[in-house]
């Protein structure tokens, strides 16, 4: 079963949700967190499986599918991608154990469980155009989670999140189709494998081109200034699982297909645009940062904050070093961890009151001392307080950068800064003080449904922040072999003195030609 | 003294017109089964043309394993040509025609199908399109062209609704000036040449190293607005909404696969030749056809407030973007003409016939056009599985993975990033995602809105025949990237091996 988990991973939440047109929509809750729990069972023992002294893929699947036009079913894991799927199935899990009572459950369910089949796809898959079909796949869930389940405006930002990211997509699609020919040209044989990608070495040039195509679509998924004014509305329309699936899962794609294709595929073009992007990360961080600061809504506050966090993990995979693309994959889980769980703790609110604005709250402190300890730990966590998960891959992106640019990293770190001000200028808000409104007095706080999901959150956000070993462990391994891989691949001089070398054997490839031929 | 002519039997290979023969009996024993008895059931005949058909797609693949031994086959004079593009254009035009002949089986009585008239011009129609696809000879091609036009302008006027008949004038009208168009192209060419034998042409054209290049450009441009008239190509394509809108929706679906297919494999022979030769002219032109024809229809289509004539449009734009695969010409970009045509065809019929399903026959108070987008409004909430079928099309035609027309568009991107046209492929995959967004319009309503009627209308034509369509139709739209291997390397060798 083993050789196949990563087919089941994929595939059982898509079955499970066709099964669950049958199911009675009384039992269809129940149902839901059955496969769920046992899609993250499934990821548990994948990772139990997972051997973290191998850099290279693991678990690998192929299967020919258009051999005529070198597209094939290939999957597999490194230690960059194993711990995604874990949160995108644990995250799943959590967000149907603690959906609160809304119309058409049935249909959300099902919707969320063949989500949860594109996400793992994304982040499974390493043929481009399978890559390319679940990550265009998970927007129809998407859409129809915010478009149905949403605000008042919800069916304007389900478009909009939709075309936007769809636009973006397809111009990465032609950088794919040239990539192929490339391949094509190179050697004889169409091929959209990725691993096959790696070995070809390019002219800087056409690099140049190719990573501009393939930026517009991760860059408008991240999503990266001035691509982000989708994503404030998907966020404030989208009901709560919406958000948190999004922030925690979907917008790691873009950051993690940086780490997949950008950098590896397109060494010289990294380097090259290097500090270009690096100046749009700090805007990123900056200028939402002071936006979130003039929110009124707090659901777009943790929004605008989550922009933010992502402008740091961008900015440690530009890095191109070991520490800062570590530090870039370990804040993505980190990131989906804390702001899935702030969302989450928005949407407990909102289902007491249905208000998300913070003149509606203060004071919530004394009505709900455990929802304010949460939210608490998690605002911490979120401003990258030292023994929380956020600090140890906000503290390795900024270590990362700091060998290419002094002044950016510092750029940067007084972000984190004015990161600190906004959220506990919020936070002030809405837990301290007196209690103002009437209607709050009789709140009652976190209960049991809610608890569950919310107190495995803290228990991650505490022991990774203490202990990453075990997550960064892995990562590292596989962050070394990209990055030794990158130096190895790259043409230009600037490119090889920029990106370290780390005299070692480059394991990816070789297990690659080893189980792919 | 007159010589007699002598032409042995053989020579004439009368195998070549085995196909349309077998069209053209399969019509006269529709009308002489009538003559001996009438007023029989529709049901009847709709299973004698579905068994001719059959017949006909029999011999197709024959020829297809014959074309892969022997090569092209000649006959009947030279006039009839079977190459690889001759027999995949044959099958196409068979099998969609048979998929479109069980839309005839609704629940609801509608007019034209108790006319056993109706089928016999359907039969007479195939062949004419087969006759128009096989052929190297500009006439023959005008033959088979002009048969099949007349026989289909007929078959709209049939539906018997004054819209109708509108239709139907204004197709014969803008046919007719198509027709001229072509009368007068192919005159030029006959003039400079002395031929009317397209490889003839092209040979002489060659050997005099386009020495009237005057007089070429006069040809082609009026070849090329016949042919952009059939197939809807901007700014020949005002009749297109119209007419859509105008006849039955199963028709409908018809129209934007079988004769555009057919005008594309006479492109394919006509404009490839002079595209490679260099007519630079030609090459701006097409370029510029193609880019306005699908901005412009996809333009026109996001304003549009009923789903049919949003899916004319939408089928213009689709052809703007197969039309590309005539100007850049490789090898890959007529075998993705091919299978983007196939692909597009399954998911085309499969949404013409979800409207088809839901057509009432008196128009409720209020209601201006048969199929609004607000008909659809909430649909999900009154019939999820409907739904769902029409939501899994629209995102096919909108080019979304792993629906079936993705694999087309990313096949024809692939053939025009492979030729070089990067510009082209840029807008290309930009028009799709224009066209998301009035595809999304209808899943916005369908799935996001509050439902307006009981549900009951969106099935009210359905009858087994019909779900079964819909369903083969969705189960090859799902699937289709099992299909997509088997289907190019059935139609590669069969391009290739033509020339083209």
């Amino acid at each position: 079963m083993l050789e196949h988990i990563l087919s089941i991973l994929i595939f059982f939440p898509a079955l499970a949700a066709l099964l669950g047109f049958v199911v009675n929509k009384d039992s269809i809750r129940v149902y839901g967190i059955a496969v769920a729990g046992m899609e993250f069972v499934l990821a548990l023992v994948l990772w139990g499986a997972y051997d973290p002294s191998i850099a290279g893929m693991q678990f690998m699947e192929r299967m020919d599918l258009i051999p005529a036009f070198g597209i094939s079913y290939l999957l597999g894991i490194d230690g960059i991608s194993l711990f995604i799927i874990i949160l995108a199935a644990f995250f799943t899990f959590i967000g149907i154990a603690t959906l609160p009572n809304l119309k058409n459950i049935k249909n959300l369910i099902i919707t969320l469980l063949f989500l949860q089949m594109t996400m793992v796809g994304v982040f499974a898959a390493l043929d481009a155009m399978i890559f390319y079909v679940f990550w265009e796949l998970s927007l129809v869930p998407m859409l129809y989670i915010i478009g149905a389940w949403g605000g008042e405006k919800r069916i304007y930002a389900s478009v909009k999140f939709f075309l936007y990211t769809f636009a973006g997509s397809l111009v990465m699609l032609i950088g794919m189709l040239f990539m192929a020919f490339f391949y094509f040209q190179a050697t004889g044989v169409w091929s959209f494998s990725i691993l096959e990608w790696y070995r070809l070495v390019l002219p800087e040039n056409i690099q140049l081109w190719l990573f501009v195509a393939f930026f517009f679509g991760f860059a408008i998924k991240v999503p990266m200034f001035p691509f982000h004014t989708w994503l404030p509305y998907a966020h404030g329309q989208a009901p709560t699982i919406g958000s948190v699936i999004l922030a925690a899962i979907l917008l790691k794609m873009g950051t993690y297909a940086f780490v997949r294709f950008s950098l590896p595929l397109f060494p010289d073009a990294s380097v090259y645009f290097m500090f270009p992007i690096a100046i749009l990360a700090i805007i990123m961080v900056v200028y939402t940062a002071m936006v979130a600061y003039a929110q009124k809504d707090i659901k777009q506050v943790v929004a605008y904050s989550s922009v933010s966090h992502m402008g740091i993990i961008v900015l440690g995979t530009f890095a191109l070093n070991v520490e800062g693309i570590s530090g870039a994959v370990f804040l993505m889980i980190a990131h989906g961890v804390v702001s899935g769980a702030l969302f989450m703790l928005v949407g407990v609110f909102y289902d007491r009151r249905h208000t998300k604005l913070m003149s509606d709250m203060g004071g919530l402190a004394h009505i709900m001392p455990h929802y304010a300890t949460i939210f608490g730990i998690m605002m911490m966590a979120s401003v990258g307080l030292p023994l929380t998960i956020n600090f140890v891959g906000e503290f390795l992106c900024l270590l990362g950068f700091y060998q290419q640019s002094h002044i950016f990293t510092l750029l940067a770190g007084t972000a984190i800064i004015v990161g600190a001000i906004y959220m506990l200028a919020a936070f002030k808000k809405v837990f301290f003080g007196n209690v103002v409104h009437e209607e709050n007095k009789n709140l009652p706080d976190v209960n049991k449904k809610e608890l569950f999901g919310l107190i495995p959150l803290v228990m991650i956000v505490v022991w990774l922040g203490v202990y990453p070993k075990p997550v960064l462990g892995p990562i590292n391994n596989s962050v070394e072999s990209i990055v030794q891989l990158m130096h190895d691949k790259a043409v230009t001089q600037e490119a090889k003195s920029v990106i370290p070398d780390l005299t070692k054997k480059v394991v990816i490839s070789e297990t690659i030609i080893e189980e792919v031929r | 003294m007159l010589q007699p002519v002598d032409i042995s039997f053989e020579s004439l290979n009368f195998i070549t017109l085995a196909p349309m023969l077998i069209a053209v009996v399969g019509a006269l024993s529709i009308l002489i089964i009538d003559l001996i008895k009438g007023g029989l059931d529709k049901t009847i005949y709709v299973m004698i043309s579905l068994l001719f058909l059959l017949l006909d797609l029999g011999t197709l693949v024959d020829f297809a394993g014959m074309f892969k031994e022997n090569g092209t086959m000649l006959g009947f004079f030279n006039v009839i040509l079977i190459d690889g593009i001759a027999i995949l254009g044959q099958l196409i035009i068979v099998v969609a025609s048979m998929m479109f002949l069980p839309l005839a089986l609704t629940s609801k009585r509608f007019h034209e199908y108790s006319n056993p008239e109706f089928f016999a011009l359907f039969l007479f129609m195939v062949a004419g399109f087969q006759f128009m696809v096989s052929s190297d000879n500009l006439i023959m091609i005008f033959v088979g062209l002009e048969t099949a036009s007349l026989a289909l302008y007929t078959l709209i006027a049939m539906h018997n609704r004054s819209h109708s008949f509108e239709a139907a004038v204004k197709y014969f009208t803008m046919g007719a000036l198509a027709a001229g168009f072509f009368a007068f192209g192919s005159m030029v060419f006959y003039a400079l040449t002395g031929s009317i034998e397209i490889n003839q042409i092209a040979v002489i054209l060659k050997a005099d190293d386009y020495a009237n290049i005057g007089y070429v450009l006069v040809g082609t441009t009026f070849l090329l607005a016949a042919f952009s008239f059939k197939l809807s190509l901007v700014p020949f394509h005002t009749w297109t909404p119209d007419v859509y809108e105008g006849s039955s929706s199963a028709l409908a679906s018809y129209m934007a696969i079988v004769p555009k297919i057919a005008a594309f494999v006479v492109a394919m022979r006509l404009f490839e030749f002079l595209v490679h030769s260099g007519v630079v002219w030609l090459e701006v032109m097409l370029y510029v056809i193609v880019v306005l024809t699908m901005t412009l229809a996809n333009v026109w289509a996001l304003v549009q407030s009923d789903v049919k004539r949003m899916l004319a449009y939408s089928s213009i734009s689709h052809a703007g973007f197969v039309m590309a695969a005539i100007l850049i010409g490789t090898t890959q970009a007529n075998s993705a003409l091919f299978l983007y045509w196939i692909l597009f065809s399954f998911t085309n019929l499969g949404a013409f016939t979800m409207l088809w399903v839901s057509r009432q026959k008196d128009l409720p108070h209020g209601q201006n056009s048969d199929h609004p987008f607000s008909k659809f409004s909430g649909m999900v909430k009154t019939m999820p599985l409907a739904a769902t079928m029409m939501a899994l099309f629209m995102l096919s035609l909108a080019g979304l993975p792993p629906f079936g027309v993705f694999w087309g568009k990313v096949y024809m991107l692939s053939a025009a990033v492979s030729a070089e046209y990067t510009v082209l492929a840029l807008i290309m995959a930009l028009n799709s995602a224009i066209a998301a967004y009035y595809y999304l319009k209808i899943i916005v309503y369908m799935f996001m809105k509050e439902p307006e009627n009981c549900g009951s209308v969106y099935m009210s034509n359905a009858s087994l025949p019909l779900k079964t369509v819909i369903g083969f139709s969705a189960v090859l739209t799902v699937f289709a990237v099992i299909l997509v291997n088997p289907l190019l390397e059935f139609i590669t060798p069969l391009v290739y091996n033509s020339g083209f």
